[in-house]
């Protein structure tokens, strides 16, 4: 932690560090906490667009828990994150211990392993669009040449939603990648010294020293990759749409429906409120294990 | 199996090591090239099977189309007009922020304060959308370029306070307590002194938010929607829809869309752990 600036005479009745922070938390106040306020009155209303809301109570939250399409959405979500989050962090690591060691060309490479993440999510969608496609894609065409048959990947009800994932792991595993080559690479060096005298094995060196030294980089990386895949939109809706059926309608594709194709602004507000309130508890809940568990 | 020497087996895992790390920059970098040689073709070229790995007559036709009849210069033109304002408006109140959290915070206040700036970072957007909405509906604010420069600056500010604050700490304190004893202001040393130390800082930050704002698709798409206000993404989704498959424009598109955004990540790789998690790892 810096030391603070000490100059500047009697702190208490100074206000210049207050008027620094005021237009900031002001601004950031009312675009945030504002909005979140109405998010969570507008849940007890019934608000078709046009019209005056009406407030119900409870009965929104009431439907909610009853809705066959929002629970599927749900576990959709979860097992896009759970699936896409896991993968990436695996080949993340695995590409992190790859190239922690001096190489040659190691710049270049390291450069062009982070391409994917500076890309727009709609532009990863596009780009796995060509690939994918029944007509064109080069996927179907080698997917062709080896079965024999043409497969439209994303119009098939089990093949969509892992498609799905494979364009976030793609698009990802590079954060995984550079968070922990980071972590890797700030980590003393002395423990590792002293294993490798004392003769411990490479993978018992990775287990019990590199993984628990790691731990602080892997739950901010975890976290921070499990919330996004959590509220994952972009390419889902340039991509599927939430199809074929509802196959890969992830949560905050069906708040877009529910508010701005059916109008149904109260309903959709209490979906995110419900979305908000299982991130806030799944952090909460990430965080703690991984301290409890050193 | 014979035991291996020791050169051997480091022989060995370095083979295997160039072999992996030849696989995972195809597996990276094919995509991206895919999207690249299917915008250089033509519309005939684009269903020829199998398909050919790079164009045989070459043509910008699918770029000319989409800045001639789909507007795309008019999306260009408003992502830049949108996000220039919503990344400088940003950096200038959220730096005043960053600075007082770097310099003037007591240890506990500063977490609180921290926890207050951070929070509504981890709301995730779509607990937002529908109230945004409704609120710059009632404003007439929506599809309009003012509205989503203001959502911007919101969500840009508490990262750029963060990520600011880790670059002002790591300006030496004594540096500007000295040039106070020597009589300066304290706007004067932070003009003299704090600034030019930090401006690298300023530039990534800048850039970061810059690709955050650039590639944000979800409340664009809610708040604007036609060439009057709406960004690139949106322009490009929009095009998915109305192109069906001519794949050699969807491809250009992305193509426009990612190039500028790819060079501007690469320039700020050195920052790049450190702005990703908000100055949690750096």
């Amino acid at each position: 932690m810096a030391r603070t600036l000490g100059l500047g005479g009697d702190r208490r009745r100074n206000s210049l560090p207050w008027l620094l922070l005021a237009p900031t938390v002001l601004f950031v106040g009312a675009m945030t906490i504002l909005p979140l306020g109405y998010s969570v009155v507008t849940s007890f209303q019934e608000f078709p667009l046009g019209q005056a809301p009406a407030f119900v109570g409870l009965q929104n939250y009431r439907n909610l828990i009853n809705d066959a399409n929002f629970l599927s959405s749900l576990e959709t979500t979860l097992v896009f994150t759970i699936a896409a989050t896991g993968l990436e962090f695996v080949l993340g690591l695995g590409l992190a211990l790859l190239l922690k060691q001096e190489f040659p060309f190691q710049g270049i490479i390291r450069s062009s392993l982070i391409i994917p993440m500076a890309i727009a999510p709609v532009v990863v969608g596009i780009i796995w669009r060509l690939l994918y496609n029944a007509d064109v894609g080069l996927f179907s065409f080698a997917a062709q040449a080896l079965t024999g048959r043409s497969v439209s990947v994303l119009s098939s009800a089990t093949m969509a939603l892992p498609a799905l994932i494979l364009v976030d792991v793609w698009e990802w595993t590079p954060f995984m990648f550079l968070l922990l080559l980071a972590g890797i690479q700030s980590l003393p060096q002395e423990p590792f010294e002293a294993a490798r005298v004392d003769g411990a094995s490479a993978w018992n060196i990775f287990l019990h020293l590199t993984m628990p030294m790691l731990r602080p980089v892997i739950v901010v990386a975890l976290l921070i990759r499990a919330l996004d895949a959590f509220t994952v939109f972009d390419q889902v809706f340039v991509l599927t749409q939430g199809g074929p059926g509802t196959a890969t309608e992830v949560a905050t594709l069906m708040v877009y429906k529910t508010a701005f194709r059916f109008s149904q602004f109260g309903y959709a507000a209490s979906m995110a409120v419900a979305l908000l309130v299982l991130v806030m508890f799944f952090s909460a809940a990430i965080t703690r294990a991984f301290r409890a568990s050193v | 199996m014979p035991r291996l020497t020791s050169t051997t087996r480091r022989r060995l895992w370095l083979g295997v090591r160039v072999i992996l790390i030849v696989l995972a920059l195809i597996i990276t970098l094919l995509p991206v090239y895919w999207m690249v040689n299917t915008s250089l073709k033509t519309q005939v070229e684009v269903f020829t099977s199998p398909p050919t790995l790079w164009p045989e007559n070459p043509t910008l036709s699918n770029y000319i189309n989409l800045f001639v009849r789909r507007h795309l210069g008019a999306y260009l033109l408003n992502s830049v007009v949108i996000v220039g304002s919503a990344v400088a408006l940003s950096l200038i109140i959220g730096s005043l922020a960053a600075y007082s959290l770097a310099r003037f915070g007591k240890a506990r206040l500063q977490e609180k304060v921290n926890f207050w700036v951070l929070a509504p970072r981890m709301i995730p957007p779509v607990a937002l959308v529908v109230p945004m909405f409704l609120i710059l509906q009632q404003l007439g604010l929506i599809n309009k370029k003012l509205g989503l420069i203001l959502v911007y600056t919101a969500f840009n500010l508490p990262f750029v306070a963060l990520m600011m604050r880790s670059f002002f700490q790591e300006i030496p304190v004594d540096l500007e307590e000295a040039a106070m004893v020597d009589g300066a202001s304290r706007l004067r040393s932070i003009r003299e002194i704090v600034l030019p130390l930090a401006s690298p800082g300023l530039v990534a930050t800048s850039i970061f938010s810059l690709i955050v704002t650039f590639n944000e698709f979800f409340f664009a798409l809610i708040l604007t929607s036609t060439p009057a206000a709406a960004t690139l993404p949106v322009g490009t989704a929009a095009l998915i829809g109305k192109t069906q498959t001519l794949y050699g424009e969807m491809a250009a598109a992305g193509v426009v869309a990612a190039v500028p955004l790819v060079i501007f990540a690469l320039l700020v790789q050195r920052h790049l752990v450190r702005g990703l998690t908000m100055g949690a790892v750096k």
